[in-house]
């Protein structure tokens, strides 16, 4: 029965690199659940492998060891029902900003009209009215990350995996666009699950964060973030907010060094 | 927050222009039309500078030819219609190599990317084959092909075909890897992934090649008419010298000349209408 509200279950997941100095034990034994519309930052030191952990789920990268579930069926990895934004924004410099958006609805051959619409309504949201048909070369950083953004939110996937998706955003873009991620995930009832180094943000937009520990990678702590709202501003002033930063700062051993 | 849309909208506005930066790239030697006309001296100087050389200066008509002779052959070529015959046989034979050559080189090179195992299998050939001098080939070629133009545009095919196919390989190989597995993270299979990634952003290096293929595509018709041939501007080349009819030479040199010259424009109109992309980011070099 529990099952059920368990959208995806990863168990013992293990991955080693081989490399010509030897082998890197990157991930060890993770494990893990994720809610249905659950909302989940993953943070931990730079170089633990949080990358490697979204390439398995992702379906990009073979575990050595572990299993996923999906709404309890075994799998593979969540290839095709997931949106993947990954860290670089890999925007393709051939197309337009439109046709990039356009992407991923290519890949799954739904109706281009209706694709086309619910693009453009993103666009205007995400401030980029009037770049359409610009090159993605003709961009500043923040705003191809959020066409980045857009192509994997109008993808519609089950679950939303954003790696590090607003790092080069000045703080004003940055917390509007943490505004509109939330309205978005939330009306529509997705997913997410959102790597970020910045212990702010997690605290900020998550129902629960899990913490890693340094390489191998395992789980160190999970917190359920319990605040009223989950609006990146609203948060931000709850009571509660600096309770939870220092608790996962704590974690993070930040004030020892 | 509103702040920040707003600054947005504002940039929006703007939009980009990417036209105007060409105009902030002054070159110190004033508009195109200035630079045309300095063009256009330069080359009647040199003409005046020829014939009088020629009439007063000592200068052997016999072993140079001499203007006036090559534009009065050229004006009769024209008349008669045996100017536009050589030219219009090279320039079928020429593009017609080009575009066999370069098509099926392409595809071949592009369609190595699917497997790595084959590509390995064909490599130490296709370099065997690269390092022989196509030129060489042109004995062979038309012992097998006669005569005709089939010959000569065989002999183009050789030409461009390998250096299609390795250029081709190596960009689809070096194609972005993060493209191909964003691309697989979102469904996409081997095809999907070939078509919408690998072929795209081979194009550039692919298309870089057309301008040096429609040369050596030019050498091949040209050279293949020298061995043997009816017609084309080779042909004219090759009989006219043997007659030390040096002003007809010239008429011959100086239309391949212009030959390869529309023909490269025609290549480089078609880069520009294939890759709007690499416009933008060349005009905003230049700016830079
Ligand atoms: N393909 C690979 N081969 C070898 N080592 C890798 C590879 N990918 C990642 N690593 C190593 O694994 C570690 C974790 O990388 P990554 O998952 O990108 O970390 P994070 O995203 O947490 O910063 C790093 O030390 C990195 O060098
Ligand atoms: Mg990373």
């Amino acid at each position: 029965m529990s099952d059920k509200a368990r959208q995806l279950q990863i168990t013992g997941l293990a991955k080693t690199f081989a490399t010509k100095t030897g082998s890197v034990p990157v991930v060890r034994d993770l494990t893990f659940d994720i809610h249905e519309q659950d909302f989940v930052s993953i943070i931990g030191p730079s170089g633990c492998g949080k990358t490697t952990i979204f390439n398995m789920i992702a379906g990009l990268l073979d575990a050595d060891a572990g299993t996923m579930r999906y709404r309890g069926e075994p799998v593979d990895g969540l290839r095709g029902r997931i949106g993947y934004m990954m860290q670089k924004d890999l925007l393709f410099p051939w197309r337009t900003v439109l046709q990039n958006c356009l992407l991923g609805l290519e890949m799954r051959n739904v109706d281009r009209r209706e694709a086309r619409e619910k693009a453009l309504d993103y666009l205007e949201t995400f401030g980029l009215k009037g770049f359409e048909n610009a090159y993605p070369s003709t961009l500043s950083g923040g705003q191809r990350q959020r066409v980045a953004l857009i192509r994997t939110l109008v993808m519609d996937p089950d679950i939303l995996l954003l790696d590090e998706p607003f790092s080069a955003l000045d703080y004003q873009t940055r917390l509007h666009l943490e505004g509109v991620l939330v309205d978005a995930v939330e009306t529509a009832g997705k997913t997410v699950i959102l790597i970020t180094h910045d212990v702010d943000e997690a605290v900020a937009l998550s129902k629960r964060v899990v913490v890693l520990s340094g390489r191998p990678s395992k789980v160190k702590a999970i917190h359920d973030i319990d605040l009223a709202s989950h609006s990146p501003i609203e948060s931000r002033s709850d009571p509660n907010f600096s309770r939870y930063f220092h608790l996962l700062c704590n974690e993070l051993d930040i004030q020892t060094q | 927050m509103s702040v920040t849309a707003s600054n947005e909208r504002g940039v929006a506005k703007a939009g980009p222009k990417p036209r105007a930066y060409f105009q902030l790239s002054g070159d110190g030697l004033g508009g195109g039309l200035t630079r045309g006309l300095l063009q256009l001296v330069v080359v009647v100087a040199f003409f005046v500078a020829w014939e009088l050389g020629v009439r007063f200066g000592g200068i052997s008509g016999f072993l140079f030819g001499q203007p006036s002779g090559i534009f009065a052959n050229f004006g009769r070529m024209i008349m008669n219609g045996q100017l536009f015959v050589d030219t219009g046989y090279t320039a079928l034979e020429a593009i017609t190599g080009f575009v066999l050559g370069t098509i099926a080189g392409t595809a071949i090179g592009l369609s190595l990317w699917y497997s790595v195992g084959v590509a390995k299998l064909v490599e130490p050939f296709v370099i065997a084959m690269n390092s022989v001098p196509k030129i060489a080939l042109a004995p062979l070629i038309i012992l097998w092909f006669g005569t005709g133009y089939s010959s000569k545009i065989a002999l183009a095919i050789a030409m461009t075909a390998i250096v299609a196919l390795i250029t081709a390989y190596q960009a689809a190989r070096d194609a972005d890897k993060d493209l191909q597995r964003l691309l697989r993270s979102m469904g996409a299979d081997k095809h999907r992934i070939f078509f919408k990634a690998v072929v795209p952003s081979s194009l550039p290096a692919v298309i870089a090649t057309f301008r040096i293929n429609i040369g050596f595509a030019l050498v091949g018709a040209v050279v293949g008419e020298f061995i043997s041939s009816q017609h084309g501007l080779g042909h004219l080349v090759f009989t006219a010298s043997n007659l030390y009819d040096l002003n007809t030479v010239w008429v011959g040199l100086f239309s391949l000349m212009i030959l390869g010259f529309a023909l490269y424009h025609i290549v480089n109109f078609i880069e520009r209408r294939v890759l709007p992309w690499k416009q933008d980011l060349s005009t905003r070099q230049v700016a830079a």
